[in-house]
């Protein structure tokens, strides 16, 4: 794969692939730095803001570039020079993936057209990953995680009634628009291997965020449903089905939660067991679902002046052996240190780096008895392979090798 | 060559791509979901050119009962959850508590090549299903089996739903409001099943890879938990590098140390996000400007605030002057002219704002679907496009036993 791909969405979508055995040969410019290799997040350094970029960072340092980039060889590459252009070229005719997530233009600035792509390698995939795909009015658009969850609907239905939405704490749709584009290059290799057919990809991750809001367009569309009204959004709350509790609630500590849900009758019987079998419990606004449901509010505060003196594991561990619904809020630190589950499946794993260290890596979420991730080594340093991937892929000499390395093509 | 032009290039008027160029055209997948993660998964394959059959109880799949329904009338032919996530499939029902519910079971896995399974460990026990012994009968069946937690350790057999799933993931304490006195609030719209959809789909497309060059199937775990763990974004790495934990913070990045507010208010009560993000002088040298073109700028234009560090220092006028300015605006009015001076801004849509969205439309993003006996409904499509392969646009999803005669 040769792999134009930066920062996150592009980046996530190349590692899984990357994970599973491909060549991904990620080019790299030496005087416009990946943004992830400038996120101050440096192994044993102090707490700093992400958005804080150092004036001189070490690029070879930082973790969230380590984290999105393992399994890849990288490549430092001047695209502003012929020579530079013209190696690209020569790496393309030799790939079966070409994939890039620039803004619109950037492509076609280095002559790399759709059209020209195909001449130079007419059985290529050619996988382009942008905010809001490449056509139409908005394509020039400029965003990230945050920008696509606000445009696609997904910030404004995140959060309690009557105040400010709370949208998302995190790019969650650079992950999940990484993982559309992993898939739709997977679905591409497929259509390839299976029918013979090349094709061009063009994934919106506006539109992906769409996509994950289906239901509540369609109650939109086919019932006419506000969703500006003072009702909406519904918080931790839940309206399809409609059922109750359905919540966080507060645990012994600071910052402490448990999240509780019981769908039927049955679930609602042992959650109050497991409670104890407080006296409210037996009240007839408790009795029955729509009755929860109407009386949520009492519930809730009812729910919580119990749960606030319990530990949220040992109440999540005793709720769920009664078949209640149940967890214990976590943070990293739980998940990656104290969870048994998560220690079984092994989904975190470490591997070394020649500046950083041995590091943690977050894995795959799957197990197949067929096939297994290789995780062979951690992200390359910039221009790390260089020769290497002249060498072996692009079959040049060593003077040649030596020559491009000295005018700073290499 | 101006970007429209150049996307004019990347679109050439080609003949749409044959229904037989579908990445799984020609495959059939049986399904027997609990949930949205298992129907997700389902409805990619059905868009991607499979023929997919859901296996339901009587009663219809959970989906049926949970709603929203048309017109507020429950009923399991009018939820509109239903529809969305099963647009394209055949329904057979088929009782797994009877004998006769299971043989029809097994006769659809004889022919199908792949199979979605959602039960946890104590369910597929409770229904006499055993995945390796399906498996070891049909050679080159993959089993996608996606559960909260994955089929094996201590927590496999522990119930779930997406809020749960969300809080045990570490992704929930990552999302709301600045006051911790309110809990951590879920990011809607069932995401923690859809991030387990995307990685069911991607084990597939590996096995199916896999499956053309050795002939063999093999038993997919995907859990759900794990699925989430992994899409905490900085969380992990804050944790991972320096022991940091990161703190929920409104409608923005979730950190260690506090940021700057990112959404605003505009003049028709909605909201923009923007990061402030001082050290980027494109965002910067635009915000101005925006700023001035509505005489909101004040001393912010000054050569002072070319300087990182006194930008820094401050930060409370500068944000002061965003809400004053963008207070006075409609929320599209800021959006579009902040991008069109190069600043990545959002307007937070509300659903019923997409379907009017000039992008979308020119994109024919939306597809109407003609559900029998209700009429047309107009829905989001996949969102892959590929120039020379066919998606298959979502149709209605069937009846509840729909399909019990065809198959």
């Amino acid at each position: 794969m040769t792999d134009f791909c930066w920062a996150g969405v592009g980046a996530i979508a190349t590692r899984l692939l990357a994970d599973f055995g491909a060549e991904v040969i990620r080019i790299e410019d030496r005087e416009r730095v990946c943004m992830t290799r400038r996120v101050p997040l440096y192994k044993g350094a102090g707490l700093r803001p992400h958005t804080v970029e150092d004036i001189d960072p070490d690029v070879n340092r930082s973790g969230v570039f380590n984290n999105y980039n393992r399994n890849k060889l990288g490549i430092a590459l001047d695209m502003r020079s012929a020579r530079g252009r013209e190696l690209a070229e020569r790496l393309i005719a030799r790939s079966d993936v070409l994939t890039e997530n620039f803004a619109p233009g950037v492509m076609e600035r280095w002559g790399l057209t759709n059209e020209r792509v195909r001449e130079i390698n007419p059985a290529i995939i050619y996988a382009r990953m942008s905010g809001f795909g490449h056509s139409g009015p908005h394509a020039t658009y400029k965003s990230y995680g945050p920008v696509v969850q606000a445009v696609s609907g997904l910030s404004h239905i995140s959060g309690l009634p009557g105040r400010e939405p709370s949208g998302w704490g995190l790019s969650y749709m650079d992950n999940q628009a990484a993982y559309y584009n992993s898939v739709a290059l997977l679905a591409a290799l497929l259509a390839r291997r299976r029918h013979g057919v090349a094709t061009d990809v063009d994934v919106s991750a506006v539109e992906a965020g769409v996509e994950l809001i289906g239901p509540l367009l369609m109650d939109v569309a086919v019932n006419g449903r506000s969703t500006r009204g003072a009702d909406f959004p519904i918080g931790n709350r839940c309206a399809a089905p409609a059922v109750a509790p359905h919540g966080v609630y507060p645990c012994a500590g600071t910052d402490r939660w448990i999240a509780i849900v019981a769908f039927d009758d049955d679930e609602w019987a042992a959650l109050c067991r497991g409670l104890g079998d407080p006296p409210w419990a037996q009240r007839p606004e408790f009795a029955t679902i729509s009755a929860r449901v109407a009386h949520q509010d009492e519930l809730d505060a009812a729910l919580a002046a119990v749960t606030c003196s319990h530990d949220r594991h040992e109440l999540m561990h005793r709720l769920q052996a009664l078949g209640v619904r149940a967890a214990a809020v976590q943070d990293a630190r739980d998940v990656n240190e104290h969870d048994p589950q998560m220690a079984h499946r092994q989904v975190f794993f470490e591997l070394d780096h020649p500046v950083i260290g041995e590091a943690r890596f977050e894995g795959v979420p799957f197990t197949a008895d067929a096939f297994a991730p290789d995780h062979w080594r951690s992200a390359p340093l910039l221009g790390e392979d260089g020769r290497h991937v002249a060498r072996a892929v692009l079959e040049l000499d060593e003077d040649e090798i030596d020559e491009l390395a000295a005018e700073g093509v290499l | 060559m101006s970007p429209a032009d150049a996307a004019d290039q990347r679109h050439p008027a080609a003949a749409a791509p044959e229904p037989s160029t579908a990445p799984y055209s020609g495959l059939r997948v049986v399904e027997l979901a609990t949930g949205v993660a298992g129907e997700m998964t389902g409805l990619q394959a059905v868009h991607f050119g499979a023929e997919v059959t859901k296996v339901e109880p009587p009663e219809g799949v959970p989906s049926r009962h949970h709603g929203p329904f048309v017109d507020d009338i429950a009923d399991p032919e009018r939820s509109l959850g239903y529809w969305y996530y099963n647009g394209g499939k055949r329904s057979v029902v088929a009782d797994l508590a009877t004998a006769d519910g299971r043989r029809r079971l097994a006769e659809l896995l004889a022919d199908a090549d792949a199979f979605i399974v959602t039960l946890r460990p104590a369910e597929l026990a409770a229904v006499g299903l055993d995945l390796d012994a399906v498996a070891a009968a049909h050679p080159r069946l993959i089993i996608v089996s996606i559960t909260p937690f994955g089929l094996t350790g201590p927590w496999a057999d522990y119930l779930a739903c997406d809020l749960v799933t969300m809080a045990a993931s570490g992704l929930l304490i990552t999302s709301g409001y600045d006051d911790h006195a309110i809990p951590p609030i879920a990011p809607g719209g069932g995401q923690t099943e859809h991030l387990a959809a995307s990685f069911a789909q991607t084990a597939l497309l590996l096995a199916l890879h896999q499956r053309e060059v050795t002939g063999a199937g093999t038993v997919i775990d995907v859990s759900s938990q794990e699925a989430s763990g992994v899409t905490v974004e900085l969380a992990n790495p804050y944790w991972f590098y320096v022991n940091g934990i990161v703190q929920r913070q409104t409608c923005r990045h979730a950190s260690p140390v506090p940021s700057e507010p990112s959404i605003f208010r505009c003049a028709d009560g909605r909201w923009v996000f923007l990061a402030l993000v001082l050290a980027d002088g494109r965002l910067w040298a635009g915000l101005v400007t925006l700023l001035e073109r509505y005489g909101y700028a004040d001393d912010l234009g000054t050569a002072e605030y070319a300087g990182l560090a006194h930008r820094q220092q401050r930060i409370g006028h500068i944000v002061d002057r965003i809400e004053q300015c963008f207070g006075s605006l409609a929320a599209t009015t800021v959006y579009h002219e902040g991008q069109a001076l190069g600043i990545p801004i959002g307007v937070l849509n509300a659903p019923e704002d997409l379907y009017a969205d000039e992008h979308l439309r020119e994109r024919d993003y939306f597809v109407a679907t003609d559900q029998p006996g209700f009429g047309t409904v107009e829905r989001p499509a996949a969102a892959y496009r590929f120039s020379h392969l066919h998606v298959v646009p979502p149709g209605p999803s069937p009846r509840l036993g729909e399909h019990d005669q065809a198959v």
